[in-house]
This record gives structure tokens, C-alpha cells and sequence, in this order.
């Protein structure tokens, strides 16, 4: 069974096999409401999602979350410190200024990092500084994970879910994937088979560099190449491509310690791989 | 992380269509979002009125370079209740040129999970418009609501 929505601002395809259909039916449906509860939440446009209501309000006063979001804020803040900061969902004030996101009610929001962010007991979340957080680096992949323990839970083994790119896959079936470079719409490189793991790809020019002067990163980072990611969860796939678009090598050591493999594919066809 | 979770393949650029993919007939679409209702045409191709007093309705979309096909089903009350991406196909040519792409596909059945045109996917980094989509699902609400 194969099925796709739009959510997350992409389309996000679910296939299944091994079940009667009905089961299949069942378990499908119910990873897709994980994701479009994901996108409730997390949703940087939507005025009610907990993202929004943190933006707005969490530099004057605590405020509560739901315990996914406050799981993915935990997440975040492990990866921000395990990668001395390069991984930092406080980029809504960057991405408003460039206008991929809307200010709407965040006229109060100066540039910052995620150490400004404080996680109370009880789901409880403020902002020491007046931040703006963005979970598009860490969204999707979380989302594709609760998609994949909903399928589990329904007894599925062999699943493919696939956020806009950012995929994970379980069972012993190697999945064929494919990698589409930025500005070369009309190519796609074939990459590699993927078992029982996740990928995710980023784009340099949709990327918010925190680690260095952007300036500079844009000049060294190809704006045609596609920066990949294969761990054993999509949240960690989808955070750390953004932490490979700003290091610009698929630097065995550093992407080695968090169990995982980088590369970086150009238009060209060239694949800087880390075996 | 197991080198066998991640296989190697030689690096070959290939041209599009990599992708195009049905999900839903009409009918299929129909069943899945209103099951066991029935479906009366309202004089419009695209849409359907049914039993329990919703709207079905077929609404093709033209994205940037892909065309997507998605069914609305909307609640007597007027709101969404659930939309199925239909199919979706890019709109480059159908030519394959690399031989070493073509051969991956020798051997497989019509029931294997890979074939050429209909399941290839698992394309990381495709930037798809979503877009395209919410807002053709608006233009349906606005229609329906117009003519009440």
C-alpha cells in the first residue's frame, strides 16, 4: 500500500506492505496522523501550533508544550551542544529577514542562539533572549520517525516513509535512492540502497549558516550540491545535513562519532562519499 | 552506523522523469475517504455530491515542472475532511539515457517493487511544491462555498 498527503509543507508518502489491506489501511492512516500531528505542532505559519506560540510568547513567560514538542526540543538541544552550536534551530530571525518566513506577531524576535532556550519540568519551555525558533531541520525527520513507530506498533516490518526527501525505511528490503541536486531539476543521481536507516538531504542555499559568517560558507559551499545524511534515525539525518551544508566536507571524524555517514553530491555527479 | 545499512551504487546522473507515481482511481479515491458512501455527479466532471451530504471532488494542480492530481473530500459542514494525493508525474520527457539506469531495471516483474516510470522515488532533496496543492484545495473550497 502506498499513499501520499500533503503535510509539512511537502508531500509525504507512506508505503506498507506484509498486513491484510484493512490492517494496512489502519496503520497507515494512523502514521499519517502522527505526521499531521507533527505539523500541528510544529508548524511555523500556523498561529496555534506550540512553535508559534513559544516564538510569540516564551521570552516573557513559560510556556507549556506538548511532549513531542518538547521532545524534539530536547533533541535539539542535545545536537546544539554536540555540535558546538552549528546545529541551532533559533534561526527565525535569519529566515524572516531573508522572507522565507512570515513576522507576523514576531516583531519583538533579534537574532540569538538555541543556549537561550530553557527546558523546565513539566513541558514547560522559556527563552532567556528574544529568539525565534524553527524546527525545519528537525521536524520532518522527528515527524518521519513517529510515522515509522506508529507502522511498528501496527505490526508492520517493511515501510518506507518518505517526508519531501527526508525518508526511513524498515525491513530487510534495500531501497533504492535517488538524489536530486539543487538548480538541476532535470537530474537525479543514483546514490546508493538504503536497509533498515534513514537519509535526508539539504540544500547550501536553504540553510542558515549560525557557525561562521555566511559570507564566507557561501562562497566555499557549492550552491549546486546536495548535502546528505544516512544515521539510524531521520531526526538525526535531517539535523545534521544542516550541520554538514556549514562544514562543506564529509568529514569521516566528525560525522563518524554521531554513528552516522555524510556525502555531499554535486550536479556534476561527483560523490565526496565517507565509507 | 552498520555499513550495510547503506549500499554504494556506481554514480550515474540520469535524466528525469524519475518520477511519477499513481496512488488512486477515482473510484479508490472515493472509498477511501468516504467508505461506504455513494456518489452523486453534480454536473461538473470533477465533482461528486455524497450521501452523507459531502463533496468529493478531483482537482488537478500544475506545479513548477510536475503535475499532481488530488481528491478533496469535504464534510457537510463545509470543511475538509481528508485529501488523498491522486497521482503525481513530472512534466520533462520520458527518455532514459544512461544504459547502467536502464539495466537496474532488467529482470523485474510487473508485480516486483521497482518499475521504470511507476515507482521510482526515494528521491532525497526533491524540493516538490506542497504549495501548488493547498492552494488548488482552497480554490475548490471557494467554489463549493460560491455556489453554496
Amino acid at each position: 500500500m502506498r499513499r501520499a498527503r500533503p503535510l509539512l509543507g511537502t508531500f509525504v508518502e507512506i508505503s506498507a506492505v506484509g498486513l491484510a489491506e484493512l490492517a494496512l489501511v489502519r496503520a497507515v492512516d494512523a502514521a499519517f496522523a502522527a505526521v499531521a500531528r507533527v505539523h500541528r505542532l510544529m508548524s511555523f505559519r500556523d498561529p496555534d501550533s506550540d512553535l508559534s506560540r513559544l516564538n510569540r510568547q516564551a521570552a516573557s513567560r513559560p510556556v507549556v508544550v506538548d511532549p513531542w514538542t518538547a521532545s524534539v526540543l530536547r533533541r535539539a538541544r542535545s545536537l546544539f551542544d554536540a555540535t558546538d552550536g552549528l546545529f541551532d534551530c533559533a534561526v527565525g530571525h535569519e529566515a524572516m529577514q531573508r522572507g522565507s518566513l512570515p513576522s507576523q506577531g514576531l516583531g519583538h524576535v533579534r537574532g540569538g542562539t538555541f543556549a537561550a532556550v530553557e527546558l523546565m519540568s513539566d513541558d514547560r519551555v522559556r527563552f532567556s533572549a528574544n529568539i525565534a525558533l524553527d524546527f525545519g531541520g528537525i521536524a520532518k525527520g522527528f515527524a518521519v520517525d513517529r510515522a515509522i513507530g506508529v507502522l511498528r506498533a501496527h505490526g508492520v516490518r517493511e515501510a518506507l516513509v518518505n517526508a519531501g526527501g527526508d525518508m526511513r525505511v524498515i525491513g530487510e528490503t534495500a531501497q533504492p535512492v535517488y538524489i536530486r541536486c539543487p538548480g538541476e531539476d532535470r537530474q537525479i543521481v543514483q546514490a546508493g540502497l538504503l536497509r533498515n536507516a534513514a537519509i535526508a538531504t539539504s540544500a547550501a542555499v536553504l540553510t542558515v549558516c549560525k557557525g561562521a559568517a555566511e559570507g564566507t560558507l557561501r562562497s566555499i559551499q557549492p550552491p549546486d550540491s546536495a548535502y546528505s545524511v544516512i544515521a539510524p534515525t531521520c531526526l538525526l539525518a535531517d539535523a545534521l545535513t544542516k550541520v554538514l551544508v556549514q562544514i562543506g566536507r564529509a568529514d569521516v571524524g566528525y560525522f563518524a562519532r554521531f554513528g552516522v555517514q555524510a556525502f555531499i553530491t554535486s550536479a556534476a555527479a561527483n560523490t565526496e562519499k565517507v565509507a | 552506523m552498520k555499513a550495510s545499512h547503506w549500499i554504494w551504487l556506481p554514480v550515474a546522473a540520469i535524466s528525469t522523469p524519475a518520477y511519477a507515481t499513481t496512488y488512486f482511481s477515482v473510484e479508490q479515491a472515493q472509498r477511501t475517504i468516504f467508505p461506504g458512501a455513494t456518489f452523486t455527479g453534480t454536473g461538473q466532471s470533477n465533482t461528486w455530491r455524497t450521501s452523507n451530504g459531502g463533496y468529493f471532488v478531483v482537482e488537478r494542480v500544475v506545479g513548477k515542472h510536475e503535475y499532481i492530481t488530488v481528491a478533496i473530500g469535504i464534510n457537510p459542514n463545509g470543511t475538509v475532511k481528508q485529501i488523498e494525493i491522486m497521482d503525481y508525474r513530472e512534466s520533462y520527457g520520458y527518455e532514459v539515457r544512461d544504459a547502467s539506469w536502464r539495466s537496474q531495471f532488467v529482470g523485474k516483474s510487473a508485480s516486483s517493487p521497482l518499475q521504470l516510470g511507476a515507482d521510482i522515488k526515494n528521491i532525497s532533496g526533491a524540493t516538490l511544491s506542497s504549495k501548488h496543492v493547498t492552494d488548488g484545495v482552497k480554490r475548490v473550497l471557494q467554489n463549493l462555498k460560491v455556489r453554496g
